[in-house]
């Protein structure tokens, strides 16, 4: 036992004194949070360029349901000629004009909005398509426009489209773009870590050739694999309980009551399975930068086929099928599940399934690590 | 000078059976690259077509002008059709994010002008997720009632393209990334070249040589620069032949993405002179790579996110690489600057990089 506990002091104090190797390991999830934070930016508002050409109240009701719309346009309201040159500049994606005779135009049903579009891509210029479709639509229609869809339940009002949605949502929480991906880099943390805390020490013994002294220490072969895991499980914990302290107190997490033992077992569990991977990898690849490299780089498939940076539903049917056999989907589900959703529907499932990959992925290392140390 | 150019070509060598003793480096730096390509085509996909399971309860032509109309609603839906039964269990097992049921006597109803309600049922997962849905249906059912000439409909949108087409997502954003991809390569090779000196403590020896040090260092960034431009124009050849995106002007783009490779290289050998270790430097750029792959346009023209970001943009090279390789593959002008004026920036990125890292690796105290 002593022997044993010597053995994860002097892998914790290896991985102090190697503060290149935790800088290494912070680096992509650090990337990846500053990543999801500017997205959130980047796919939300889009600026556009509002002229409005007519004086009628039925002009100013167009632009006022054009203005109600937040979540979409950043309005810029100028002349044709500014909205032309913002445009050009690039300063606007598109030009909405409520030409002249708007009112007018209205009485025989032959109104129009004019939407001029920088259609480089089709992600935002189908967002700027849709909006604008709707915005139009809600002037005739109220029951399609913005704040219908914010309200619960639809009667039976009639509309001149005659067909009005009626939604209903399968979750009783709204979880904003940001938090709901960015949650998921705290897996994304537990793997780096945990993978390069035992990977880097695994491959470190090797290169130094610090294996064959280790050897003939007066433990048993098991009492040091088991210190190895448990030192990367110690380290990895040491990083990661801060920082969801850090995220708790600060109440970018907020576990709802009795979902405390659920992010605890996701976070413990993923530890486990991180650790047991490092280890084999270690144990795969002999020097430490390729060792790092190669950490990272499986940590990244294993966070983004996880569903970590996507939603799986969105991926094609074999991407769908190959997520099915990566851990870190069901770690990821769990924790979102956890953390954002009032129920615990399927967290209990996915916390068996991560624990069967973590339990495979220990023997597997076990058995590297007892053939290695022979 | 013909001292410079032996030391150019030894620095060369060196480099290169560094690179052929330790192949393994090479293969995840690209594999790494690689890594960066698909996160970016995953992200895309993830931007449109919301996979919607359809139930259809009805078989009236005007309900199939609806579904039409939904299939090509601006790329909002990817509709399966489905029994409401099994698309609940698919809206629970996380397959489709949404269930749109047309109702029995939909298409007479609304021949009889009487207004129907459409279930939906959203896996509101996110905000953003379900306003995307919540803006595709009433775009949808606009479609439906002008295509139908529907009473009571007074206005219409009238919409005006700059361009002539649309280019799709996923290859707008693999060509962004060729640029981060060279960035990561080039990056990391370069800072591995480097900082390995000063690991092995070889650098002192480049001081105790005749040769001119600034001719070694060249030679030794040569070699990393054609090895970079190999890997890089593999994964161009990736997206050009393996995402079907047709390029405009194929050789541009080649030419481009090598003096990307040149200008990361040389600020790669400037992190690798500043960090002296070799086992973070690849992990640097690509953490690098993340946040820098949506400050430089490669979402969307970089001005289209305000003032900020697009300021803090121009402190790198990518936003001007970005620039260059949308002009050069899809024929695109995404940033205020000219093409030109880009290619400017490249180049003067390149010879301020390479002064840079000669000055540092000159006035660093192992090699005085």
């Amino acid at each position: 036992m002593r022997g044993f506990l010597t053995l994860i002091r002097l892998d914790m104090a290896i991985w102090r004194k190697t503060p290149w190797v935790i800088a290494t390991a912070l680096i992509p999830p650090v990337g990846m949070a500053i990543l999801v934070t500017m997205l959130t930016f980047a796919v939300t508002r889009q600026p556009v360029a509002l002229v409005i050409q007519d004086h009628s109240p039925q002009a100013q009701s167009m632009a006022d349901i054009i203005r109600s719309d937040t979540d979409t346009y950043q309005l810029y309201q100028t002349t044709l000629a500014g909205a032309q040159n913002l445009l050009k500049k690039q300063e606007v994606t598109s030009i909405i004009v409520i030409p002249k005779g708007f009112g007018k135009a209205l009485a025989t049903d032959g109104a129009k909005v004019d939407l001029t579009l920088n259609n480089i891509d089709y992600d935002f210029a189908d967002d700027i398509r849709r909006s604008i479709s709707r915005s139009v639509a809600e002037f005739d229609a109220p029951e399609l426009g913005v704040a219908s869809s914010r309200s619960v339940g639809t009667s039976v009002i009639p509309s001149p489209y005659r067909v009005n949605p009626d939604e209903t949502d399968l979750r009783k929480t709204d979880v904003d773009f940001l938090h709901y991906q960015v949650v998921p880099v705290l897996i994304l943390l537990i793997i780096n870590v945990g993978m390069l805390s035992s990977a880097v020490l695994a491959s470190r013994d090797r290169e130094r050739r610090t294996d064959r002294v280790l050897a003939l220490a007066p433990v048993s072969p098991m009492a040091r694999i088991a210190a190895r895991l448990t030192g990367g499980l110690l380290v990895t914990f040491l990083m990661v309980i801060p920082v969801t302290w850090i995220l708790v107190a600060t109440h970018q997490i907020q576990p709802p009551d009795g979902h405390w033992w659920a992010l605890i077992g996701v976070l413990g569990v993923t530890s486990l399975l991180s650790v047991s991977l490092g280890s084999l990898l270690g144990v795969a690849l002999k020097k430490s930068t390729t060792v790092a490299l190669a950490a990272v780089i499986l940590a990244s498939y294993l966070f983004f086929l996880g569903g970590g940076f996507t939603t799986i539903a969105f991926l094609p049917d074999w991407l769908q099928t190959v997520s099915r056999i990566v851990p870190t989907r069901y770690a990821i589900d769990a924790l979102r599940q956890s953390l954002f959703y009032p129920d615990l529907s399927n967290v209990a499932k996915n916390l068996i399934t991560v624990t069967g990959f973590a339990v495979a992925a220990l023997a597997a290392s076990v058995y590297t690590l007892r053939r290695a140390a022979r | 000078m013909s001292d410079w150019w032996a030391a150019c070509r030894a620095g060369m060598r060196l480099q290169t059976q560094q690179f052929m003793k330790g192949p393994l480096l090479i293969v995840l730096t690209v594999v790494e690259a690689l890594t960066f390509l698909a996160l970016v085509s995953l992200f895309g996909l993830t931007g449109s077509k919301a996979p919607t399971a359809l139930v259809v309860n009805d078989h009236s032509p005007l309900t199939a002008s609806f579904v039409q109309d939904l299939a090509k609603d601006h790329d909002s839906f990817r509709l399966e059709p489905t029994t409401l039964a099994i698309a609940k269990q698919r809206l629970a097992a996380g397959s489709v994010v949404d269930i749109l049921t047309i109702p029995k006597g939909f298409g007479a109803s609304v021949a009889a002008g009487r207004t129907v309600v459409l279930p939906v049922t959203i896996d509101n997962v996110d905000t953003d997720l379900t306003d995307d849905i919540q803006r595709a249906l009433p775009a949808a059912i606009q479609t439906f009632g002008l295509q139908h000439h529907f009473n009571g409909i007074r206005l219409a949108p009238v919409e005006h393209d700059l361009l002539s087409y649309d280019t799709a997502y996923v290859p707008y954003l693999v060509v962004s990334a060729l640029g981060l991809d060279a960035l990561v390569v080039a990056g990391a090779l370069g800072a591995t070249a480097m900082a390995g000196e000063w690991e092995n403590k070889t650098l002192v020896q480049w001081r105790l040589s005749p040769s001119p040090m600034s001719g070694l260092l060249i030679g030794k960034l040569i070699a990393v620069v054609i090895v970079s431009t190999l890997a890089v124009w593999v994964a161009a050849l990736l997206v050009f032949f393996g995402y079907g995106v047709h390029p405009h002007d194929a050789v541009g783009t080649l030419a481009a993405l090598a003096l990307c490779c040149v200008i990361f290289t040389a600020l790669g050998a400037v992190v690798g002179n500043l960090l002296r270790r070799t086992l973070p430097v690849a992990i640097v750029f690509f953490g690098i790579a993340l946040p820098l792959y949506i400050d430089s346009g490669s979402l969307e023209p970089e001005r289209f996110d305000g003032h900020w970001l697009w300021f803090f943009g121009h402190a790198t090279p990518v936003y001007a690489a970005v620039g260059v390789l949308q002009n050069t593959v899809h024929g695109l002008r995404v940033t205020p600057e000219s093409i030109p004026v880009d290619l400017g920036i490249l180049t003067l990125w390149a010879l301020f990089s390479m002064a840079i890292a000669y000055l540092i690796l000159q006035r660093s105290k192992a090699v005085r």
